[in-house]
C-alpha cells in the first residue's frame, strides 16, 4: 500500500487523470451536444454543458426515420450471427483439436486464411455471390434472374458466421483440456458429439462469453457490409441510419448527437459490464501467436 | 442410432465452417482473381486480359489513393504503437485508478466507428466545432480540417490514432506483464537506470507483441474505408480518397466491376507480402 502513495506515482496518477480526461472528451461533446437546442449550437458563444437541457432531442430523433425497426434489425442480425457463429466456431474447434481425422491440419491451416483476409479485399465476388444465390430472391436454380440475399437478413448474417478466429481460440481452447476426459467418456459410453455437449460445453464458459462479446460489438458496430448490402430503408441497421441525419442540407447536430448516443449506449453498457472478457477477448487475439 | 466412424464425425462437425469459409472467404478471393481480368457491369461481362493492371497503372485517382493509403497507414501505426507502449509503461506501475484509466482509453476502441466519426464530424466542424471554438479563444486562425485539402487527411489520421491507441496499450500493457520481475531486480542490482532497463529488457522481451502489433496494424489500416466514406467521402480533391474507398465507388457506384476487382487484387497481393513477412521473420520471435 505504501508503493501505492509513492508521490511520484501519484504524480503519474495526476497524469493519467488528465489524459483519460483528454480521452473522454469526444464522448462529452457528444452526450452535451445531445442535449442543446439548435438555436444555442449555432450561437458565436460557445457553452460546453448545455443552458437548457432538451430530454426531447432523444424521441424527436428516434422519430425521424423508422428507427425501431433499425434497432430491431440490427439486434436480429447480431443475435442471429452470434448465436450461429458460436455454434459452428465450438464444434469445429472441438474437431479439430480432439478428434482424429485424415488431413486434419492441413484443413486446419487453409481454414486459417479467414483471419488473414480482411473482408473488405472481397467485398464484389461476394456482393455477387449474394446475388446468385440459387432459389432465393427470385434467382431460379442456377442462380440468376432475381436479386438473391441482396437487401435480406441473410444477406447481412451469411458472410459473418465462418469466423476463421472464432475457430481457432475453441482449437487453442480444447487443446488445453486433459486426455483423460476423452477415455472417461468412453468408458461411460458416450459418442464424441454427446461428449461434446455434457462435458466440453459446460466447461467453455468463459470463451463463449469472450466470443460472444467480441462477436456482438463487430455485429452491431458494422457499417460497411449493410452499406453495400441494403437497399431499401427497411433493412437499415442502427450504424446505416445514422447518416441519414447527415443528408440535409443543414446537419442537426443535436438529433445526429442524440442518435449517436442512443446507438452507442447498448455497447458501453456491455463493454462496462463485461470488460474483463472484452480485455481477454482482444488479448486472445494476439499474444499467444 | 448409426455408429460413426471416427473420421466421419470430426468432416462433419467441421462441415457448416467449411461451407461458409469455402462460400464467402475462399470462393471469392478466387472469383476476384478472375473478375479482375474481365470487364462486368452486372449484365455483361468480357474478358479483356490485362487491360484492367494496365489501366491501373495510369489511373491518378488509384494512384493517389495508394499514397493516402501508405501516409494514412504509417502515421497511424506510428502514433498508435509508440504512445501506445509509453502508456502502457505508465500503467503497468499499478496506479491508483489503473481500471478507470484503461476503461478510458479503451473505450474509443469498442465504440462503432460510424459513431465515432459522427462525433468527430461535428468536433471539426468550421464554424461551430470544438477544436475551432478552442483556437478561436486562443487568437488562432480556424482551421477548416476535414475541408482543407492540407489538413483533410491529417485529420483522419488524429481521429484514429485516438480510437486506436488505447489497443494497442492493452495489448502491450498484458505483453508488459508476461516480463519476469526479477529480470529488472537482478538489473538494477547491477545499476542499470530507467532507461537502459527499457532499452536492455523491456524492449527485446515485447519483440513478439510489437511485431504483432506491426503486422495486424498495416493489415487494418490499409484497408481503412468507414471514417474516410463518412467524414469526406475521398474529398476534398481526393485527398483522403484510399484503396478501399476506390473500389467501393468503382464497384458500386460505377459498376465497373472488373476494374474493382483488379484493385482489390492489388490490395490483396499488398495483404499477401504482409503475411508472408510475418510468417518468414515473426515464427523466430514468437519461440521465446
Amino acid at each position: 500500500m505504501k508503493d501505492l502513495f509513492h508521490p511520484g506515482k501519484l504524480g503519474l496518477s495526476a497524469m493519467m487523470s488528465v489524459l483519460s480526461a483528454i480521452m473522454l472528451i469526444p464522448f462529452f461533446m457528444m452526450l452535451l451536444t445531445s442535449f442543446k437546442s439548435m438555436g444555442e449550437i449555432l450561437s458565436p458563444q460557445f457553452h460546453f454543458f448545455p443552458d437548457k437541457w432538451l430530454f426531447r432531442n432523444f424521441s424527436d430523433a428516434m422519430s425521424r426515420g423508422n428507427w425501431d425497426l433499425y434497432f430491431f434489425n440490427t439486434l436480429f442480425v447480431t443475435a442471429v450471427t452470434v448465436v450461429v457463429s458460436l455454434i459452428i466456431n465450438s464444434i469445429a474447434g472441438y474437431s479439430f483439436a480432439r478428434l482424429k481425422f485424415r488431413g486434419r491440419d492441413a484443413l486446419f491451416i487453409v481454414s486459417l486464411i479467414g483471419m488473414m483476409i480482411p473482408p473488405q479485399a472481397t467485398m464484389v465476388p461476394v456482393f455477387l455471390t449474394l446475388k446468385h444465390i440459387p432459389l432465393a430472391g427470385g434467382n431460379d436454380i442456377f442462380g440468376q434472374g432475381g436479386l438473391g440475399w441482396i437487401d435480406s437478413y441473410m444477406g447481412l448474417i451469411a458472410p459473418y458466421v465462418a469466423g476463421s478466429f472464432g475457430v481457432f481460440l475453441f482449437r487453442q481452447f480444447y487443446l488445453n483440456f486433459p486426455k483423460e476426459l476423452d477415455e472417461a467418456a468412453k468408458l461411460d459410453g458416450m459418442g464424441r458429439v454427446r461428449a461434446f455437449l455434457a462435458i466440453y460445453v459446460p466447461l467453455s464458459k468463459p470463451i463463449f462469453a469472450t466470443l460472444t462479446v467480441l462477436k456482438a460489438t463487430q455485429t452491431w458496430n458494422e457499417y460497411t457490409w449493410p452499406l453495400i448490402i441494403t437497399v431499401s430503408d427497411k433493412m437499415k441497421t442502427v450504424q446505416l441510419a445514422l447518416t441519414l441525419f447527415r443528408d440535409e442540407t443543414q446537419v442537426q447536430w443535436n438529433m445526429l448527437m442524440s442518435a449517436t448516443t442512443l446507438i452507442t449506449l447498448p455497447l458501453l453498457l456491455l463493454f462496462l459490464l463485461a470488460q474483463r472478457y472484452f480485455v481477454e477477448g482482444i488479448l486472445s487475439t494476439g499474444i499467444k501467436g | 442410432m448409426l455408429k460413426l466412424s471416427g473420421d466421419r464425425v470430426g468432416y462433419i462437425l467441421i462441415a457448416p465452417f467449411y461451407l461458409f469459409l469455402a462460400v464467402f472467404i475462399v470462393s471469392p478471393i478466387l472469383m476476384n482473381l478472375y473478375l479482375s481480368f474481365t470487364d462486368y457491369d452486372f449484365q455483361q461481362m468480357t474478358f479483356v486480359g490485362w487491360d484492367n493492371y494496365e489501366k491501373l497503372l495510369q489511373d491518378s485517382f488509384f494512384l493517389i489513393s495508394l499514397k493516402n493509403t501508405f501516409v494514412y497507414t504509417l502515421f497511424t501505426l506510428i502514433f498508435t504503437m509508440g504512445p501506445g507502449l509509453l502508456f502502457a509503461e505508465i500503467l503497468n506501475a499499478k496506479l491508483i485508478g489503473l481500471k478507470g484509466f484503461r476503461a478510458s482509453l479503451f473505450i474509443p476502441y469498442v465504440t462503432s466507428m460510424v459513431a465515432v466519426s459522427m462525433v468527430w464530424l461535428w468536433m471539426y466542424e468550421p464554424s461551430h466545432g470544438i477544436f475551432n471554438v478552442l483556437l478561436d479563444s486562443l487568437g488562432l486562425p480556424k482551421i477548416k480540417w476535414l475541408y482543407d485539402t492540407k489538413f483533410a487527411l491529417l485529420s483522419i489520421i488524429i481521429m484514429s490514432v485516438w480510437k486506436f491507441i488505447g489497443y494497442n496499450m492493452v495489448i502491450y500493457l498484458a505483453g508488459l506483464q508476461g516480463i519476469p520481475r526479477d529480470l529488472y531486480e537482478s538489473a538494477s542490482v547491477d545499476g542499470a537506470g530507467v532507461w537502459r532497463k527499457f532499452r536492455h529488457i523491456t524492449l527485446p522481451m515485447l519483440k513478439p507483441v510489437t511485431f504483432f502489433l506491426v503486422v495486424t496494424g498495416l493489415i487494418n489500416n490499409f484497408n481503412v474505408f468507414e471514417q474516410i466514406q463518412i467524414l469526406t467521402n475521398g474529398g476534398p480533391m481526393n485527398a483522403t480518397t484510399t484503396i478501399v474507398h476506390q473500389i467501393y465507388n468503382r464497384a458500386f457506384n460505377e459498376f465497373q466491376l472488373g476494374y474493382a476487382a483488379s484493385m482489390a487484387i492489388v490490395l490483396l497481393g499488398i495483404i499477401a507480402l504482409i503475411t508472408v513477412t510475418n510468417f518468414k521473420y515473426g515464427n523466430q520471435t514468437y519461440d521465446n
